[in-house]
């Protein structure tokens, strides 16, 4: 309770939460809201927002409801953003534990992977990634945990070799522990907070890596995303720029809300360390 | 019987880029039932001499003979069941176990990896390991953290005990505790002792206790033994000039008792 008031004391966090429970409901009510195919045509092509109150953002060049795009965008990017961030937390809380735990050779080789994928920029292995094993929504979440795993396995590696030296590693061992019981069980859990702490900064590049993938034609065909809606719009910037305005408006403030809301609970748990 | 021979054991490190021995050429045996006290000043080696002889650290020469065979020579699944007869008590109780654990789960790790006792006996056997202990079995319950230090200390002695080990080191385990909840683990140690036949290996820097507790003492300097003997006799008359200055500096001495 002390925890979420604390949460609540700075201006940056509220507006990150509120951004962020609004985006949540979007993705929610799409399906309630819109149920029908967001790319179906809904009325006639390029109609200007705020001039027909049942097309309140008005549609596109094919006539589709822009505010339904936006809506079901939202589920895309959240969804992608989530299940990326988790399976890159995943794969460097894994990999880090492993090396740090391990040490030696295992320790060099990971290490060495993790080096590589960390000179190759990420959005150009995502691209590489998605080019070569073709878009859907699985792959595009690979493509963005790929590139996301190395910051992860950095900090779970340099937290787990501070936590083996501990008194209570040591007592596992000698009640005859097997090694990947003390990793996994006794050693990664307490790594864990500095790496979770990186999910926000995470979270938002995954949805701004998606977007990008998207918006080069690289994301799921079958889903509206808010980066394909700005390619959509591109085409006709001169005549409608509010096409591209409206989902690059959406994807700012989102990648803004993650941001704030991420940094509001470190700085939280941040103060409770140091008060306790 | 000899439950630990130890002979010529040595572990170097590295200072400034030359080697120096935490431990020289170190020999002691502990017999069943019997203590053992390591004494000395701070980075004499005693830490050291108890992680080698829990193989938490390799030595670079010596032998381990832990009941009659070669403990050097165990490694993998083969050392983490003979682990059960030679079990540790540290120093700070809090440092001892994983920060998220429960007292249940600290008691049971060592019943499910050595298959004592299956899933549904468990229960049982953890309170009766903290009713040997003197807690409280409702005390199982509770997180490590939730617990006081003495407690917390009859813990890591009921997990010890809980493989029904025939060695335990002991690294100043009464160290961090004050002087009434010292008195009544030492007590609990000694009851064990005598009840169950367990050899203690009993590090502590204070003297007032290795002589209410142990049987023979050995006096470290620099990583070498400087003095051995029986408890009472070498406290009383100490010969090296380690052994007198720690001597001279345990005023309880004097008093007849811890
Ligand atoms: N990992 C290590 N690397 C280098 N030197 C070490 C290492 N561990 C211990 N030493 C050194 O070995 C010596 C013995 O240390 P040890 O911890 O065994 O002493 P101790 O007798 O337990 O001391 P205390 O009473 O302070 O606990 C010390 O000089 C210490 O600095
Ligand atoms: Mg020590």
């Amino acid at each position: 309770m002390n925890r979420l008031r604390r949460f609540f004391r700075t201006p940056e966090a509220i507006a990150g939460a509120n951004t962020l429970a609004l985006l949540i409901v979007m993705a929610l009510a799409a399906p309630l809201l819109f149920p029908g195919d967001p790319q179906a045509i809904a009325g006639p092509a390029l109609l200007p927002p705020f001039q027909d109150w049942s097309l309140p953002l008005g549609t596109d060049r094919l006539g589709r409801d822009v505010l339904a795009e936006l809506f079901h965008g939202a589920r895309t990017s959240l969804a992608v953003g989530l299940a990326a961030a988790a399976a890159a937390l995943l794969i460097g809380a894994v990999v880090g534990t492993l090396a740090g735990f391990a040490g030696g050779l295992i320790d060099e080789a990971l290490m060495r992977i993790t080096d590589a994928f960390q000179t190759v920029p990420s959005f150009l292995l995502a691209l590489a990634f998605v080019s070569i094993v073709g878009p859907s929504l699985g792959v595009v979440v690979a493509a963005i945990a790929l590139g996301a795993w190395t910051g992860p396995a950095r900090v779970a590696r340099a937290e787990v070799l501070s936590i083996r030296e501990r008194d209570y590693v040591a007592g596992a061992r000698v009640i005859g522990m097997q090694p990947m019981e003390i990793a996994f069980r006794e050693v990664l859990p307490n790594a864990l907070p500095p790496v979770l702490a990186l999910s926000s900064v995470i979270v938002a590049a995954a949805i701004l890596t998606e977007a990008a993938l998207s918006f080069l034609g690289l994301g799921d065909p079958n889903r509206v995303t808010w980066g394909g809606m700005i390619a959509e719009g591109r085409a006709v910037l001169r005549t409608a720029p509010f096409l591209s305005i409206v989902p690059g408006i959406a994807l700012v403030l989102t990648v803004l809300g993650v941001y704030l809301a991420g940094e509001g609970v470190v700085e939280s748990s941040a103060v409770r360390r140091s008060l306790s | 019987m000899t439950v630990l021979a130890v002979s010529d054991l040595t572990k170097r490190y590295r200072r400034g880029g030359k080697p120096f021995a935490a431990v020289e050429a170190v020999s002691f045996e502990i017999g069943q039932a019997q203590t053992l006290a390591l004494a000395g000043p701070s980075g004499s080696g005693k830490s050291t001499i108890a992680r080698l002889v829990l193989r938490l650290l390799e030595p670079d020469a010596g032998r381990i003979e832990f009941e009659g065979a070669d403990f050097l020579a165990l490694s993998g699944a083969a050392l983490r069941a003979r682990r059960a007869k030679l079990q540790m008590v540290f120093q700070d109780p809090l440092a001892a176990f994983n920060p998220r654990a429960t007292v249940a789960r600290v008691l049971d790790d060592p019943l499910r990896i050595h298959g004592i006792a299956s899933h549904t006996e468990r229960p049982h056997r953890i309170a009766a390991l903290l009713e040997r202990v003197g807690l409280d079995a409702g005390l199982a319950q509770r997180a490590i953290h939730e617990i006081s230090g003495g407690q917390r200390q009859r813990v890591a002695i009921a997990r010890a005990i809980a493989t029904r080990p025939s060695l335990i080191v002991l690294d100043e385990a009464v160290s961090a505790l004050d002087v009434s909840v010292r008195g009544r683990i030492l007590e609990l140690l000694l009851d064990l002792q005598s009840q169950e036949r367990i050899a203690y290996l009993f590090i502590s820097h204070d003297l007032g206790v290795i002589r209410a507790v142990a049987h023979r003492v050995v006096i470290l300097d620099a990583g070498r033994i400087v003095e051995s003997g029986d408890a009472r006799a070498v406290i009383a008359d100490p010969q090296s000039a380690i052994g007198k200055a720690l001597v001279a500096a345990t005023p309880r001495l004097n008093r007849n008792r811890p």
